[in-house]
Order: structure tokens, then sequence, then C-alpha cells
């Protein structure tokens, strides 16, 4: 990075922690600081929930994933705004109605005191690691691409967001979160257009589609219908929607964005926004990376992404080996893009049969850098090193090829991004510690000044946890599915009880707490089969299987529970 | 007939099928 991008990126997280610091003054109070006085407008709500949602990982994991697997992942979103509609409908003013801190205070409402303790623990527990996760995972990527220490990234990150959220609580959160989506939309717009612009000069951006979908990176929509296919359209409508609807209607860190909304209407339009608007946000952030891969194709790429194991293997006993694997690749690179002018010349004269011989010639040669992509990597992998690029695919574009200033902003973007889900994250865990488990188990009868200052230290303390967690991780796989596959394993059972809480009003308390417990059992077992190699089952499917089991085995418990309370006892 | 909430998420519904729509259309024209 130069000069100017490290101005452009130290002005840009400075005026987010002072911004946050700002907004967020005059919270004297625990409804103040927890829940904003309830005092947010739509459009703050809207793109507080936006950015909550879009954690770092978005802007560096999905384009390197439309890189190497195409759009297909955009099918994950279409549950999302069917999901937004029914918690417009039906949660929303009843968590408005009964005035709560957080989603779980409703359970003890509709149930009792164990089934409430029991989610907010599972969300505790779930939303901790992956909190961890979420300052973990930019970090990493981060430390690799400016050169710097993990440490200091993942103090960077955790730091600014306890400075804000200790100081002005939910409300600076939301603030922030809305300035933050601003910086981010910003950048992406702007990474956009520098994709076209470095186009070939006789490369159109119609053209740039023709060689995208030549490829096989615009597989957009897949309508077939299989169980073990991660994305395809089934698995978003339905898994989407119950992962959804698990995410925003049970998860603190999105409940509590829209329930610091004035009034309901002003949280069910911040809703609404999302469910219009996340769909062609996530295609547009996929069509970035697509348009990264086009780039590539008239431009050399590095042959394996990562900087880091790049170098290591460069000294290791292999460096003989990649330095052939990166000869080869130049020239092949050389001949596929000449492939690339006559595919396109082809579709111009509009001969089908030579728009297919050149669409085989293509596959070939595609074929060809796929097997010189995973020769590098089976290097990498012989030297101890991490396999998977994808992450580094965006980022390392962004270094070699943005101008000044904008690289700057790109990186303020992914360290907005990574502030913005992570305090969303915090902020809720601060206030489940806070209201289910604090003040409902340990000190029901302090005053208000108390229960804030315990508020206070509780951001704090999940703040000091969120950096450690990120200093001390380490060997994770793959890491958009590494949190989204954490959350699907906890996210049916707590919607199954939500659901229950909702719809089946004869369900009482204990029902539905031996159908959360079961539901976890099974859920787990499940994922443990799957790891095994005993069963194949899409991770999105998850939350549907946990929350049907509950549903189920709650319903029975009811029924054997209330015959034997109306059998006579034996004589 | 419907109150304005539900017109409203008729229309939210309605924008995710036109999105689609949309998306089949982008996928066949440009592959």
């Amino acid at each position: 990075m130069r000069l100017a991008d490290w101005i452009v990126l130290a002005v840009t997280l400075a005026s987010i922690v002072l911004y946050g610091v700002y907004k967020g003054r005059g919270s004297r109070n625990i409804r103040g600081y927890l829940l904003a006085d309830r005092q947010m407008r739509w459009y703050t709500v809207a793109l507080s929930i936006m950015a909550t949602q879009a954690s770092a990982i978005t802007f560096t994991s999905t384009p390197g994933q439309a890189f190497v697997d195409g759009m297909r992942f955009v099918q994950f979103y279409f549950g999302l705004p069917i999901a937004m509609v029914i918690l417009a409908a039906t949660a929303v003013p009843i968590f408005h109605r009964l005035n709560v801190y957080t989603a779980y205070e409703y359970l003890e409402h509709r149930f009792d005191v164990k089934t409430r303790s029991l989610v907010s623990m599972i969300f505790l527990i779930s939303r901790g690691l992956a909190a961890g996760m979420t300052i973990y995972a930019p970090s990493i990527i981060l430390s690799v691409m400016l050169g710097l220490d993990i440490r200091l990234t993942s103090t960077i990150i955790g730091g600014a967001i306890i400075v804000y959220t200790t100081t002005g609580g939910v409300k600076a959160v939301n603030w922030t979160d809305f300035q933050q989506m601003l910086i981010i939309m910003f950048g992406m717009v702007f990474a956009f257009v520098m994709t076209i612009v470095l186009l070939p000069s006789d490369i159109s951006f119609r053209d740039a589609l023709h060689v995208a979908g030549g490829m096989g990176r615009l597989n957009v929509i897949d309508f077939s219908f299989d169980l073990t296919n991660r994305y395809n359209f089934w698995s978003g409508i339905i898994g989407g929607t119950f992962v959804a609807l698990a995410y925003f209607g049970t998860d603190q860190s999105q409940v509590q964005r829209y329930l610091t909304g004035k009034s309901v209407t002003q949280s069910r339009l911040g809703l609404m926004f999302n469910a219009v608007a996340k769909v062609p946000m996530q295609f547009f952030i996929l069509l970035i990376g697509v348009m990264v891969f086009v780039f590539y194709q008239f431009t050399a790429p590095p042959l394996f992404f990562n900087p880091v194991e790049t170098s290591r293997v460069k000294e290791s006993q292999f460096a003989d080996e990649y330095a052939f694997l990166e000869q080869q690749h130049e020239g092949h690179q050389k001949e596929q893009s000449v492939i690339l002018r006559r595919y396109l010349d082809a579709r111009a004269g509009g001969n089908e049969a030579d728009v297919a011989r050149e669409q085989a010639a293509l596959k070939e040669a595609q074929n060809r850098t796929e097997r010189l992509r995973l020769s590098a990597s089976s290097l990498v992998a012989a030297n101890n090193g991490d396999t998977n690029d994808t992450n580094y695919i965006f980022l390392s574009f962004v270094m070699r090829y943005l101008p000044a200033g904008l690289v700057g902003l790109i990186f303020a973007c992914i360290f907005a991004a990574s502030m913005s889900s992570t305090s969303g994250e915090l902020s809720a865990l601060a206030t489940t510690s806070v209201v289910d488990v604090y003040k409902r188990h340990v000190s029901r009868q302090a005053d208000d000044h108390h229960y804030l200052l315990v508020s206070r230290i509780a951001m704090a303390c999940w703040g000091v946890y969120g950096i450690l967690f990120a200093q001390f991780a380490s060997g994770l796989g793959s890491l958009v599915e590494a949190v989204n596959i954490l959350g699907s394993l906890f996210y049916g059972t707590m919607l199954g009880v939500f659901l229950v809480a909702f719809y089946l009003k004869r369900i009482t308390g204990t029902p539905v707490f031996v159908g959360a417990v079961i539901s976890e059992l099974v859920v787990i077992s499940l994922f443990l089969l799957e790891r095994a190699g005993v069963l194949t089952l899409a991770w999105l499917w998850y939350p549907v299987v946990g929350c049907a089991v509950v549903i189920v085995v709650s319903a029975f418990t009811q029924v054997v529970l209330k015959s034997q309370t109306i059998m006579p006892p034996d004589t | 007939m419907f109150s304005t909430w539900g017109r409203l998420y008729a229309a939210v519904l309605g924008s995710l099928a036109v999105f689609i729509v949309l998306f089949y259309v982008f996928m066949k024209v440009f592959s």
C-alpha cells in the first residue's frame, strides 16, 4: 500500500470511532444503552441490519467464490425476503408490544424461565464462537495482505469496537453500522467500475459477460432439486428461508437492530428495505468477483493468490517445481487469451458451429488452468500451508491493480464490514449476558445505574474475548462456510422454539424444552455423521431438520403430558 | 381488499420474483 492508501485507511477508521462515540453520547440508562431509547428511524434500522449481516467475509470471500465457483451462491439469499415478510408481519409487533430487551425475554412471557435460559445459552455459545471468528477471519486476511501482525489487525478491529460500543452502546452500534454500510457501498461501486475500466481496450462490458457466461461463471439459477447440492433454487428458497427466519427472528444480534425502531412501522420498513435490497446487493458483489475473473483471463493472474503461502513455497524445497508450474501457467494464460478472443469473434460472427468449437477449446484451456492451480495448491499443502486461497483473490486484485487511495478505501471497507458485524454481535452478546443471565439469575433488584455499569463491563469483556479468540484461533477452512455451518447447527432449534411460541399456542414450556434439547442432539448427530462420511446433507438443510424436530417432539410431548395429567393414578 | 401492509408485502415478494426472472434471463443471454 502507498502513503495515500494508509492515509485513507487511517482517516476512515478514525472517523468511524469518532462518529460512534459522538452519536452514542447521552446513553444514561440501560434502555438508552441497550435499546437506543427505541428512537431509530427506518433507514438507520435498515442499514444497521444490512451492515450487521454483511461481514468482512462477505466482501473478501464472496467475490473469490464467484471467481472459482460462479454466481450460484446468490440463490442462498432467495429465502431472505420471504423470511423478512413473515417476521415483519408476526414477530415485530409481538416484540414491540411486550417491550422486551431481547428475543429470549419473550420466551419467558410465553413459556417459562428454563426455556428462556436454554435458548439464551444456545445463543451465547453459538454467537460467541461466531463473533470470535468474525474478528479472526478478516484479521488474518488483512494481516496477510497488509503485511501486519494478526495481533495488530485484530486489536485494531476489536479495540475500535470496544471504544464506541462501551461508551455509546447500541445507539453507537446502529449509527456506525449506518456509516460503515455507506462506506462499503461507496467502495464496492468504485471497485466494480475499476474492474470494467481495467479490461483490455478491445473488450467491452458485454464481451466480458459473454466470456464469463462461456466459462460457466454466470450460473445464477439452478432449478434442479438435489439435497446434496449446496446452492440451488430450492435449497435457497426453502433452506434459505429457514436460515433467514432463524437469523433475523431469533438471533439477538439482528433482533436488537429492529428492536431499536421508533415504532412497529419503522422496524418493519427497516426489514422491508433489506428484503428488497439484499438479493441485488449480493448479486452485485458476486458480479464483482466475476469481473475480476474476466479481468484475469486477459492479464496473467498469480498461480496461487495467498502471497504469504506463495513466498513460503518459493523459499522451500518445492521452489523449482513451483517455478516450473508458474512458467507453464504464464504460457498457458497467453494461449487462453487468444482462444477467448477467437470465441468472442465467433459469437460476433453468429456462426453456431464456430461458437461451439471455440467454447470447447475454451473449456479445455480452463481445465488445464484448473489442473495447474491444483498442482500449485498441492505444493502449498506439501509445504504445510493453507491451500484455500479464495479469500485472497479479490484483495490481491485490489492491491495489484487499483490506483492509490482506492486501495486504502477498499481495505477501509473490509475493516468497516468487520467492525459493523462484530459490533452488532458483541452488543447482542452483552445484552443477552446482562438481561437474560445477570439481571434474571444473579442480581434482580439492583438499580438502573448498576445495570448500566454491568452492561458497559459486559460490552468490554466480550470485545476483549473477541480479540483474544482471534489471536489464538488457527487452522480454519473456508471462512464463509465455517461461519454459516456453525450457525446452522443451532439455528434450527432456536427457530423451532420461536415458531412454536408464535404459532402453536397450546404447547407449553416443558414440551418445547424437551423438543429443543432433542433437536439439538439430532442436529449435532447429523453433523457428526456427515463429517464421518456416513450421510450427505447440504448444511442449508440443518435448520429445516432442527426446526421440524422441535415442532414434532414438543407437540408429541405435549400430548403425552396432557394424557398423563388426565389419567387416573394407579391403585 | 388488502391492507397497506399486505400490499407492501406482496410488492416485496413480487420484487423477489422479478429478480429471479431477471437473473434467469441474464444467465441465458450471456451463456
